[in-house]
C-alpha cells in the first residue's frame, strides 16, 4: 500500500518541483529521475500485484476526504476564472453547477458515509498502472526534447514550459488516484483532475483557436462530470454507500435499482472517451503540443472513461438499457469515425479519429459485458495506448523536422528520416493489421460479437474495419515511397525523443509478440476474478500463430527494404518524356518541364466530415436522449 | 497447438508447390479460353510457366530498393494464408493473412513513387475496401452454420455449407471478381498495357519482382477456387467431385464476365460490392436465424 501512496504522490512532488524549475538542464534531469522512479514503482506494483492477486486495502482518511473536497473546489474555481477571463457563459454555468453540487455533496450528503476500504487494485488497475507509469513517463521524457524545439519555434512567446511539465505530472497523479480508488468520491476527484489538466494543456498556447477548443473540451467533460456527480448522489441516497465495489455488487443483484446511476456513469464515460456526439473535443484537443496528445488524448486520459465502463461490465451484462446505449454509441462511433478518417490528410486528425473509433469499439465491448468481450477490450486498451502514443511521438518529431503534420508532406520520409519512418510504419501496422496486437484483439472482438449475437454491431464493426484499412494503408503507402537521394535530416532529433520512440517501439512489439503470456497471466485471471470463469474467443494456438508471425513481420520491417547490390537501378516510367526521373519531372507537350506529384485519395464526397458528422450526431443524440428518458422515467415509476 | 502450427507449415509448403502447378495451369486455361472468346487461338497451356521462368531469369532491376522486400513478403504471406486454408485450419486467420499480403503488395506499388504505380496502389486499396467485408461475412456465416472456424470441419458435416450459406455464396462469387481484379473491376491493374493506367500496380515491376507478382495472382486464384469449393464439401466422398465442378463453373463465369464487361469507376465498384454484401449477408442472417 505504501507503493500506491508513492505512485500517487511522487508525480505530484515532481510536478511541484518542475513548476519552480526554469533551466533546461535541471528540468531534464528532474524529468528523467522522476520518470525512472515512477516507472520502476509502477513495475514493482504491477509485478507484486499480479503475484498477490486482487487486494482491497483497509484505509480510510478524513484528511484525504478534505483534500479531495478542496482540490475539487479549486478545479472548479480554475475553470470559473478562465470562463470569466474569456467570457464563456456555458463553461461558467457548468462550473458553478459543479462547484455548488460537489461542495453540497461532500459537505452534507457524503459526510456521514464511510468507505473502510478506499484503496484497491485488481489486474485491470495494474494494467492501467503500467500504461500510466511506462507510457506516461516515456512521453514526459520525450516532451523534454520536443518542448525545446517547440519553444524555439514559438520563440517570441512566453516560456510556459514549467507549468506545462507540472501539469503533465499532476495529471499522472490524478490518473493513479482514479485507478486505485474504491471510494467514488476520490475517483471523482481523480476524474476531475484529468479533465482540468487536459483543459489547461489544450489552452497552452493561448491562441484563439486553442482557447476555443479548450472550452469545448471543458464544457463536454464537465457535463460528464456532472452526470458522475448525479450518479453518486443517487447512489448515496438509495444505496447509502460510496464504495464502488459494493455499488457493483448491489447493481448485479438488483439492476433496476441502479439503472439511473449506471446510465449516468455511462454518459460520463462516453464524454470522457470522446464518443460521438462528443468526439469534437478530442479533435479540438489536437492543437495542444504533441506530447499532450500522446499522453492525455490517446493513451491515458481517454482510457479513464473506458476503464470505468469496463469495471462496470457485469452490470451491463444484466441491464439492457445502458448496455444498448454503449453498444449503439460505441458501434456507430467506431464505424463513422473510421469513415471520416479516410477523408483527413492532417496526421494528427487521422490519429484523433482513429482514437475515437477504437475507443468506440472498447465502449461497445464494455456494453456487451461478457468475459470474452472484456478480454478483447483490455487488449484493445493496451495496444491502442502503446501503438497510438508511438504514432503521436513519431508524428510530433516528423512535424518538427519536415515542418508539417500533413501526411501529403511525408513524401520520401523513408529516406529523410529512415529510422523514424520504420517506427511509424510499424506503429501504424500494429494499429490495424494482422498479426499485430490490435488486430488480434479485433479478431477476438468479431468472434465475441458472433457468440453474443450482436448482429447490428457486427455490421458496424466490419465496415468500420475496412475503412480503418483504407486510411492506414494509404498512409503506409506514402511512407513506403522511395525515390531520388534526398538529404537525411534525422541527425538533429533530440536524444530524449529517440529514446522515447525507441522504447515505445520495443514495448509495442514485445507486447504484440507475447500476447499468449499476457493473456494467460494477466487478463485471464482478471476474468476469473470478475466473471468467475475465463473464456477467450481465440484459442491458444491462434495466439501463438499471431506471435510467431508478429516476430517475422517485425524483423522484415526493421531490417528489410535495403535492396541488394546486384539489382540495377532504373528510372520510373514517365511515358517516355522524363526530364529527371529522381525529381519526378517530365517534359510537357510544348517543351515545358512539369513535376509529377501524387496525392492520396480522400473520397471527401463519400466520407467527408460534412457528410458523416450530422448522421453521427443525430443518431447518437437520439440514443442518449432515449436512454436518459427511460432511466428518469424509471425513477418516477413510469417505465 | 503444436499440431496446428506443424499443419500450417506443411500446408504452406504443399500449397506453394501444388498452388504453383494448379495456378499456372488455370492461368494457361484462362488465357486460352479468353483468346477463344475474343476470336483468337491463344497461347499453349504451358505458356504461363515459360513466362514465369523467363521472368525469373531476367536481370534484377528496380526503381527502388524496397520493392523486392515488399513483394516477397506479399508472396510468402499469401502462400501461408493459402497454407492455413488448405491445411483445414482457421478460416479467419487465412482471410486476415491474405489482407496482410495485399497490404504488402500495395506498399510495393507505392514504393516506386511512380504516378501509374501509385495510382494503381490507391485503387488497390479501394478494391480491398470493396471486397473485404464480404470475406468476413462468409467466415461469420461459416462459423454460425458449422460451429467452428476450422475449414476442416466442413468435411464432417452431413450437408454442405451451400444449403445454409447460399446468400453469402452469391456475394462471394461477386467479390471474387474484385479480388482477382477481373474486368469490370480491374481498376488497380490490367493485363493489357496502354490502358489509362498502363498496368497500375505492376507498372514498375520487372524481372523477378514481376514474376513474384504474377505468382501471387496464381496463388490468389487457387485460393479463390478453394473458397468456392469449400461451400460444396461435406462428409460424403462424392461431394469432392461436386466441389471441383462448382469451382470450375464459378471460374468459367469469372472469365466470361472478364471478357464481356468494360471497366467501371471506383464509385460503382464500392456501391455494387457494399450493396451486394449488405443484401446477401442480411438475407443470410435472417435465413439462418429462421432455421
Amino acid at each position: 500500500m505504501l507503493a500506491i501512496g508513492v505512485l500517487i504522490l511522487s508525480p505530484l512532488i515532481a510536478g511541484c518541483i518542475l513548476l519552480c524549475c526554469r533551466g533546461d538542464i535541471s528540468r531534464n534531469v528532474i524529468v528523467a529521475l522522476s520518470s525512472v522512479v515512477i516507472a520502476l514503482a509502477s513495475i514493482y506494483v504491477f509485478v507484486s500485484g499480479i503475484t498477490s492477486g486482487p487486494q482491497f486495502f483497509t484505509f480510510e482518511s478524513q484528511i484525504v476526504d478534505v483534500v479531495c473536497t478542496i482540490v475539487g473546489a479549486l478545479l472548479s474555481i480554475i475553470v470559473l476564472a478562465f470562463s470569466i477571463k474569456y467570457k464563456n457563459i456555458w463553461a461558467f454555468l457548468l462550473a458553478c453547477i459543479q462547484l455548488v453540487g460537489s461542495l453540497f455533496f461532500d459537505l452534507t450528503m457524503a459526510s456521514g458515509i464511510s468507505v473502510p476500504q478506499s484503496l484497491y487494485f485488481d489486474n485491470l488497475t495494474l494494467v492501467m498502472v503500467l500504461i500510466i507509469g511506462i507510457v506516461g513517463c516515456s512521453i514526459c521524457v520525450y516532451a523534454c526534447g520536443y518542448m525545446e524545439d517547440f519553444q524555439a519555434i514559438h520563440a517570441n512567446e512566453k516560456d510556459r514550459r514549467p507549468i506545462f511539465f507540472a501539469i503533465m505530472y499532476v495529471f499522472l497523479s490524478g490518473m493513479y488516484l482514479l485507478v486505485f480508488s474504491n471510494n467514488m468520491s476520490w475517483m471523482f476527484t481523480g476524474w476531475e483532475i484529468t479533465t482540468v489538466c487536459s483543459f489547461l494543456l489544450i489552452s497552452y498556447t493561448r491562441t484563439q483557436e486553442a482557447i476555443h477548443n479548450a472550452f469545448r473540451q471543458i464544457i463536454m467533460n464537465m457535463a460528464g462530470g456532472i452526470a458522475f456527480l448525479a450518479a453518486m448522489m443517487y447512489v448515496v441516497v438509495n444505496i447509502h454507500t460510496l464504495n464502488f465495489d459494493a455499488f457493483l455488487h448491489t447493481g448485479v443483484l438488483d439492476p433496476a435499482l441502479v439503472l439511473f446511476p449506471v446510465v449516468c456513469f455511462s454518459f460520463a464515460g462516453i464524454t470522457k472517451a470522446a464518443q460521438m456526439p462528443f468526439h469534437t473535443w478530442l479533435l479540438g484537443a489536437m492543437v495542444a503540443p504533441t506530447p499532450t496528445s500522446a499522453l492525455l488524448h490517446s493513451s491515458t486520459m481517454v482510457k479513464a472513461g473506458v476503464f470505468m465502463l469496463i469495471k462496470m461490465a457485469p452490470l451491463y451484462a444484466v441491464s439492457p438499457v445502458p448496455s444498448l446505449m454503449l453498444i449503439l454509441i460505441g458501434g456507430i462511433t467506431f464505424c463513422l469515425a473510421s469513415f471520416i478518417a479516410i477523408s483527413q490528410s492532417n496526421a494528427k486528425r487521422v490519429l484523433a479519429y482513429s482514437t475515437v473509433a477504437n475507443l468506440g469499439l472498447i465502449v461497445a465491448l464494455a456494453g456487451v459485458g461478457t468475459a470474452e468481450a472484456i478480454w478483447a477490450a483490455i487488449f484493445l486498451i493496451v495496444f491502442h495506448a502503446v501503438a497510438k502514443s508511438l504514432m503521436f511521438l513519431c508524428v510530433g518529431t516528423a512535424e518538427h523536422h519536415i515542418g508539417s503534420r500533413n501526411i501529403e508532406e511525408m513524401d520520401q520520409l523513408f529516406q529523410r528520416m529512415p529510422k523514424l519512418s520504420r517506427a511509424m510504419m510499424i506503429g501504424a501496422m500494429i494499429m490495424f493489421i494482422a498479426p499485430f496486437g490490435m488486430l488480434v484483439a479485433k479478431w477476438a472482438t468479431l468472434v465475441t460479437l458472433i457468440d453474443s449475437q450482436q448482429y447490428a454491431l457486427i455490421f458496424l464493426m466490419l465496415f468500420g474495419s475496412v475503412a480503418t484499412f483504407a486510411f492506414w494503408a494509404k498512409w503506409l503507402g506514402k511512407l513506403a515511397g522511395v525515390s531520388g537521394d534526398p538529404e537525411n535530416i534525422e541527425g538533429t532529433v533530440h536524444k530524449s525523443e529517440r529514446f522515447a520512440i525507441g522504447l515505445m517501439l520495443v514495448i509495442a512489439l514485445v507486447l504484440s509478440a507475447t500476447i499468449p503470456l499476457s493473456s494467460a497471466f494477466v487478463v485471464e485471471p482478471y476474468l476469473v476474478y470478475v466473471f468467475g470463469a475465463s473464456h477467450v474467443a481465440l484459442g491458444p494456438d491462434m495466439l501463438v500463430c499471431a506471435s510467431i508471425l508478429t516476430v517475422a513481420v517485425a524483423i522484415v520491417m526493421l531490417t528489410g527494404m535495403h535492396g541488394n547490390k546486384q539489382t540495377r537501378h532504373i528510372d520510373a516510367y514517365f511515358s517516355g518524356v522524363a526530364k529527371n526521373a529522381d525529381l519526378r519531372t517530365y517534359v510537357g507537350a510544348k517543351g515545358q518541364v512539369y513535376a509529377a506529384t501524387q496525392r492520396n485519395f480522400y473520397l471527401d464526397n463519400w466520407f467527408g466530415e460534412a457528410r458523416i458528422t450530422p448522421i453521427a450526431d443525430i443518431s447518437t443524440i437520439c440514443v442518449i436522449v432515449i436512454c436518459f428518458a427511460i432511466a428518469i422515467g424509471h425513477i418516477f415509476g413510469l417505465v | 497447438m503444436f499440431f496446428t502450427i506443424i499443419g500450417i507449415c506443411i500446408g504452406s509448403v504443399l500449397f506453394a508447390l501444388l498452388g504453383y502447378l494448379i495456378g499456372g495451369f488455370v492461368e494457361g486455361c484462362d488465357r486460352r479460353i479468353s483468346a477463344r472468346m475474343q476470336g483468337r487461338v491463344g497461347p499453349k497451356i504451358r505458356q504461363p510457366f515459360w513466362d514465369i521462368s523467363k521472368l525469373f531469369k531476367k536481370e534484377k532491376a528496380s526503381t527502388n530498393p524496397s520493392e523486392n522486400t515488399y513483394i516477397t513478403c506479399a508472396l510468402v504471406l499469401l502462400v501461408i494464408s493459402g497454407g492455413v486454408f488448405f491445411a483445414g485450419s482457421n478460416l479467419l486467420l487465412s482471410i486476415i493473412l491474405s489482407t496482410l499480403s495485399t497490404l504488402f503488395f500495395i506498399m510495393a506499388a507505392y514504393s516506386s513513387r511512380s504516378p501509374f504505380s501509385t495510382a494503381g496502389g490507391a485503387r488497390e486499396i479501394l478494391q480491398v475496401l470493396s471486397y473485404e467485408p464480404m470475406e468476413y461475412f462468409m467466415a461469420i456465416i461459416f462459423y454460425i452454420v458449422i460451429g467452428s472456424f476450422n475449414v476442416i470441419t466442413v468435411s464432417l458435416q452431413p450437408q454442405p455449407l451451400i444449403v445454409y450459406g447460399w446468400p453469402v455464396f452469391i456475394g462471394m462469387l461477386f467479390i471474387q471478381l474484385v479480388k482477382l481484379r477481373k474486368s469490370p473491376f480491374d481498376l488497380s491493374t490490367s493485363h493489357a498495357a496502354h490502358q489509362e493506367l498502363l498496368q497500375g500496380t505492376l507498372t514498375e515491376m520487372s524481372g523477378p519482382a514481376l514474376a513474384k507478382a504474377k505468382l501471387m495472382h496464381w496463388y490468389e486464384t487457387v485460393l479463390m477456387l478453394g473458397w468456392t469449393a469449400m461451400f460444396f464439401l461435406d462428409a460424403r466422398p462424392e461431394s469432392w467431385i461436386v466441389a471441383v465442378v462448382a469451382a470450375i463453373v464459378a471460374w468459367f463465369l469469372d472469365i466470361w464476365i472478364d471478357n464481356n464487361f468494360a471497366r467501371v469507376k471506383w464509385q460503382s465498384m464500392i456501391s455494387w460490392c457494399w450493396g451486394i454484401t449488405l443484401c446477401t449477408s442480411i438475407v443470410n442472417f435472417i435465413f439462418v436465424s429462421l432455421l
